[in-house]
């Protein structure tokens, strides 16, 4: 009998302690939580396409037009002006002077046009010009990347398969031609410079023949193969011995 | 997300399920250690008192038949009795029982006497701890399971900063903070019960202390009584 009222009371009394804290905890909270946010001051780093800048499009200078119906007017102006102060005898002239006046502008205009039209002609051509250079230029250093992340791949398997021999020392260097396949294999390794040391030059020759074949040739571009990889020299100098 | 309310409750609702879970175990475990502590309190205040009450009677010079039959009254009425009372009773009725059959050895109705007062000593002394284990689990696991919430809740609050790219304190402080949570309410359960269970695994044993000490007491008046006949 006791036990059970005892633990009744030890419930009640302790779901009102649990209660009680959690009130208390939640208004206190509630009232000092008054957010302040403070932005933090950061700088933002943003990739930018590093593209070359296009030469703006010059425009070609407007085609000055003959503005013909102002001649007109003019000439129609002048007519009315000598009709009124002129009298018939004169219409002959004046016929003839404004034929010639027609002629004239018409001249005019047309030496006006062509001016425009070879000035509009060479900018354009200039522009493809230099467009043109522009890109052969990123293309070529594109190229150049993309070859030289080859031959470094190219010397790391390499120098992979290098065993050096005891002979090896510091100053010796070998320069070996390797001649491939657009299928990464190696089909021949001629020695284009020697070190002096014969059993250098041979582990050198080893080493590529050990390499056979470069997978990653395969991916590569056919143009780019022929111009870098047809015939490739990589020299060989073991930098790292302390003899 | 600058929006975002920073209230307990809120914390406590935006946790990852792993802590809520947390939360949750620590939160009934707090609330079952209150419990016990309450009760535990309450029970061995009664039998400590019980006790002072009983052997101011015992030694007021009372006949000592007339007490065990009071007592057994009380027990019936009651269904049951606890502490020091227990003790006597069993001893008396074993010592009455041996001590009427004809020919009786002294020695073996104070053996008998004895061997009935341990095992109500025993008895009563489980009464006594009982529920101690619970408290000192609780005590000694509550803050693991908060620490276990806090370092999952962190990590969890880390693997989502690793997906921001700006990160700055904002973005990981209502994490940690929640996850701190877990902690504190491992050990909002652990000290009350750690408290608790050193005061009253100290108390128990003083009050089993008191009982052997009365039943030794009670055995030498029982012995002499045997032997002066």
């Amino acid at each position: 009998m006791r036990n059970v009222t005892s633990y009744s009371t030890g419930a009640l009394l302790s779901i009102i302690i649990h209660v009680g804290v959690l009130a208390a905890l939640v208004i206190n909270w509630e009232s000092d939580s008054k957010k302040v946010i403070i932005q933090p001051q950061y700088i933002e780093a943003k990739l930018v396409q590093l593209a070359p800048k296009k030469t703006p499009v010059v425009k070609k200078p407007a085609k000055p037009k003959v503005d013909r119906a102002k001649k007109k007017r003019e000439q129609d102006k002048r007519r009315a002006d000598q009709k009124k102060r002129a009298d018939k005898n004169k219409a002959e002239a004046k016929r003839l002077a404004e034929l010639e006046a027609k002629l004239k502008a018409k001249q005019e205009a047309k030496r006006k046009a062509d001016q425009a039209e070879a000035e509009r002609q060479r900018i354009e051509t200039e522009f493809a010009e230099t467009l043109a250079q522009e890109q052969a230029d990123i293309s070529a250093q594109e190229d150049q990347q993309v070859a030289n992340s080859f031959m470094q791949l190219i010397r790391q398997r390499l120098s992979q398969n290098w065993s050096r021999p005891p002979s090896a020392r510091r100053d010796m260097e070998t320069m070996i031609e390797i001649r491939l396949v657009p299928t990464g294999r190696i089909v021949g390794v001629n020695v284009v410079k020697s070190s002096g040391d014969l059993a250098f030059d041979r582990s050198v020759e080893q080493a590529a023949f050990k390499a056979e074949q470069f997978e990653e040739i395969k991916q590569l571009d056919p143009r780019l193969f022929e111009k870098y990889f047809r015939v490739v020299k990589v020299a060989f100098s073991p930098e790292d011995l302390r003899l | 997300m600058n929006e975002e309310n920073m209230s307990i409750l809120a914390l406590m609702t935006n946790a990852s399920f792993l802590v809520q879970a947390v939360m949750g175990i620590l939160f009934i475990a707090s609330i079952m250690s209150w419990i016990m502590i309450v009760q535990r309190g309450i029970f061995l205040n009664g039998a400590q008192r019980s006790f002072r009450e009983f052997e101011d009677t015992f030694w007021s010079g009372v006949d000592l038949n007339k007490l065990y039959q009071e007592l057994t009254d009380r027990a019936l009425q009651n269904g049951a009795i606890d502490g020091i009372e227990n003790v006597f009773r069993a001893g008396f009725r074993e010592f009455n029982r041996l001590a009427q059959t004809d020919k009786a050895d002294p020695d073996a109705v104070m053996e008998g006497t004895d061997r009935a007062m341990r095992v109500a000593l025993s008895r009563e002394d489980e009464k006594l701890s009982a529920n101690l284990p619970f408290l000192a689990s609780v005590a000694s696991v509550s803050p693991y399971i908060g620490l276990f919430g806090t370092v999952w809740g962190i990590m969890n609050s880390f693997r989502g900063l690793a997906m921001v790219q700006q990160a700055t304190l904002a973005t990981v402080a209502p994490g940690i903070s929640e996850a701190l949570i877990a902690t504190a309410m491992g050990l909002f359960a652990a000290i009350p019960a750690v408290i608790a269970y050193n005061r009253y695994s100290a108390k128990a044993e003083v009050i089993n202390a008191n009982y052997e000490t009365f039943s030794e007491e009670f055995s030498s008046i029982l012995h002499r009584q045997v032997h002066a006949r």
